[in-house]
């Protein structure tokens, strides 16, 4: 059992989809697996894929591969790891601010997201404030993440803020940023609850703000 | 461009569509779609700060549209392509791909280079941009989506890429024909900071050799590949191209020694870091550093890594040309 695991998690990492495919069958017909198992796997190859990129080892294509492997993956694991899972990591909603199309971290993230047992609604690019919004109440969302990689984005983001305050929400979902254009003072300024710029941090403050 | 040893060190640094504007006290959105504007605005630039030449483009926000590409601008800061005209193979048939220069020169679009080519005083040149096959097909394709099929379909990459090419010749030759000095071919996505050295040989480089091979014959092209390119420097080197732009990643030095031999340097001073955030004192020091590295022997231009930032402040660029006209003296 452990060695279709570790294999698995050495798929995702090499990017390799029919693998990550197979294996993922594998698991589901071996059926011994419980879905946190599952989930720590899928988290820690997205965080190794993550640190390659980092060090300069993978580049944004390998990132891509890996993060297609995930979908792969979910795809087959999705109904296995549905029955099996009492409690969700979290609910998610996420998406790029208004004025603003860059989406490949993004999607990263939400991959590496989903991998770690969130349930992920992604909006996609150049979203508006009231589509944000809309979003978090219908889904009841814990988390709220922006992406937002061009300075020129906080105006987009300080809207999003003062219209959770104006609806009385922003008490009930947190607010997480994130994106090349973030620093602390940046974070600090917009007056979310947290930032980050790469996926193993990203993973580690979404954790510790829904107690996952 | 290459050549003799001229008096000083030529200074051109990246000046475009994001900083120009506010010279002539206007927005960056009043100037992407409005060439003249943006020529107006280039030149007022080079007459202000006096550096050696201008660098036109067909308009930022338009150029995509070269392809049939349709982008959107909602008073917005910059223009967004918000439609992706790409699914699949299929589609590479629907790219309007301009037969030649003249199927670009439609509708006036070439009047803003043809006046600023008018307004540069003696001395200075203009160098028109032009976007790389593989960049071209990247943003026909959508970045995210092009880069997943380097795994996933590379014989898509390589098709869409080849399709592009007269494009980037097309673009190229209608700029050279209204007048410009020299070409500026970009082709930022095939950078060590985003693909893999490999990947670069495979897919981009193959291309700009092409291209290059054509409008090179023309007129000198300058290679533009920002963040880092050190690990295929060589390759660059490679391509036909009289000068490569290089940003603030590579070490000049190291940059020179490895290739200054065969091509001219243009580069490298941090556009963020230095010129949009850093002290007088930082930018003179940036610029006595190039010099030290780059200038012996000639073969070098003084520029920023790339284009710099609206909120630059104006003093660090008069800062830099000042320093380099200090510096670079031969
Ligand atoms: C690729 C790219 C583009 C592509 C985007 C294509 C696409 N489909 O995404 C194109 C060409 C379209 C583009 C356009 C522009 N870009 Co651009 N782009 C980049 C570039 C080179 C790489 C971005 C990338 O994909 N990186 C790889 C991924 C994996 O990293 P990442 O994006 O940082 O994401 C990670 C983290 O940030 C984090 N993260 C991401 N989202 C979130 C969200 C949350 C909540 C959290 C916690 C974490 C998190 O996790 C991710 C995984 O590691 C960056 C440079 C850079 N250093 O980032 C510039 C950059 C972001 N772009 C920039 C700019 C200015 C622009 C343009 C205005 C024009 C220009 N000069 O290039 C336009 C703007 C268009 C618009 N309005 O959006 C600037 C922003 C500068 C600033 N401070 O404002 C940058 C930083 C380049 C620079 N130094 O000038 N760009």
């Amino acid at each position: 059992m452990k060695d279709t695991l570790e294999n698995f998690e050495l798929a995702i990492i090499a990017g390799n989809a029919d693998a990550s495919a197979d294996l993922a069958d594998t698991i589901v017909r071996q059926g011994q697996a419980t879905a946190d198992k599952i989930f720590d796997h899928l988290a820690a190859a997205m965080e190794e894929v993550g640190s390659r990129y980092e060090t300069g080892e993978y580049f944004i294509p390998e990132m891509l591969r890996s993060a297609e492997a995930v979908e792969k993956a979910m795809t087959v694991l999705e109904p296995y790891l549905f029955e099996r899972r009492h409690e969700q990591a979290g609910i998610i909603v996420m998406g790029t601010v208004k004025g603003d199309i860059h989406n490949i971290g993004k999607n990263i993230i939400v991959s590496a997201l989903r991998a770690s047992g969130y349930e992920v609604h992604d909006l996609g690019v150049n979203v508006s404030t009231e589509k944000f919004i809309n979003k978090v109440k219908e889904t009841s969302a814990d988390l709220l993440l922006l992406s937002a990689f061009t300075t020129s984005t906080k105006p987009a983001l300080l809207d999003i803020i003062a219209a959770l305050e104006s609806e009385g929400m922003r008490g009930e979902v947190k607010v997480i940023s994130g994106g090349a254009s973030h620093s602390e003072d940046f974070a600090r300024e917009i007056g979310v609850d947290g930032f980050a710029t790469d996926v193993k941090s990203t993973l580690a403050i979404c954790r510790s703000l829904t107690g996952a | 461009m290459a050549g003799e040893i001229p008096d000083r060190v030529p200074v051109i640094p990246v000046v475009d569509g994001y900083f120009a504007p506010k010279i002539i006290g206007r927005d960056n959105d009043e100037c992407f779609l409005d060439g003249i504007c943006q020529a107006e605005a280039l030149a007022a630039s080079l007459a202000r700060f006096g550096y050696d030449g201008a660098i036109a483009e067909m308009g930022l926000g338009d150029e995509p549209n070269v392809l049939g590409c349709p982008v959107e601008v909602e008073g917005n800061y910059v223009p967004l392509v918000v439609e992706t005209l790409i699914a699949g193979r299929e589609d590479i048939g629907k790219l309007k791909i301009p037969a030649d220069s003249s199927a670009v020169a439609t509708g006036g679009k070439l009047e803003p280079v043809r006046w600023l080519v008018e307004a540069v005083g003696a001395g200075q040149v203009v160098l028109g941009s032009v976007r790389s096959p593989f960049e071209y097909a990247a943003t026909v394709r959508g970045l995210f989506d092009f880069m997943t099929d380097f795994y996933r379909d590379p014989e898509l990459v390589r098709d869409l890429v080849a399709a592009c090419i007269p494009a980037t010749l097309a673009v190229g030759k209608a700029l050279i024909e209204a007048g410009v000095d020299a070409l500026v071919i970009k082709d930022s996505f095939a950078s060590s900071s985003m693909i893999s050295p490999d990947h670069y040989r495979e897919f981009a480089w193959p291309a700009e050799v092409q291209a290059i091979g054509e409008l090179g014959g023309l007129a000198p092209v300058v290679l533009h590949i920002c963040r880092n390119s050190m690990p295929i420097l060589e390759d660059m080197s490679k391509t036909g191209a009289a000068v490569l732009e290089i940003d603030s990643p590579v070490d000049l030095a190291a940059a020179k020694a490895a290739v200054g031999g065969r091509v001219v340097l243009k580069g490298n001073i941090d556009a963020a870091a230095v010129i949009e955030k850093g002290s007088l004192e930082d930018v003179e020091a940036a610029v006595r550093y190039a010099m030290s590295a780059a200038k012996a022997g000639g073969g070098f231009i003084l520029s920023s890594g790339d284009s710099i930032p609206n909120s630059a402040p104006e003093n660090n660029l008069t800062a830099l040309v000042e320093a380099g006209k200090k510096y670079g003296k031969y």
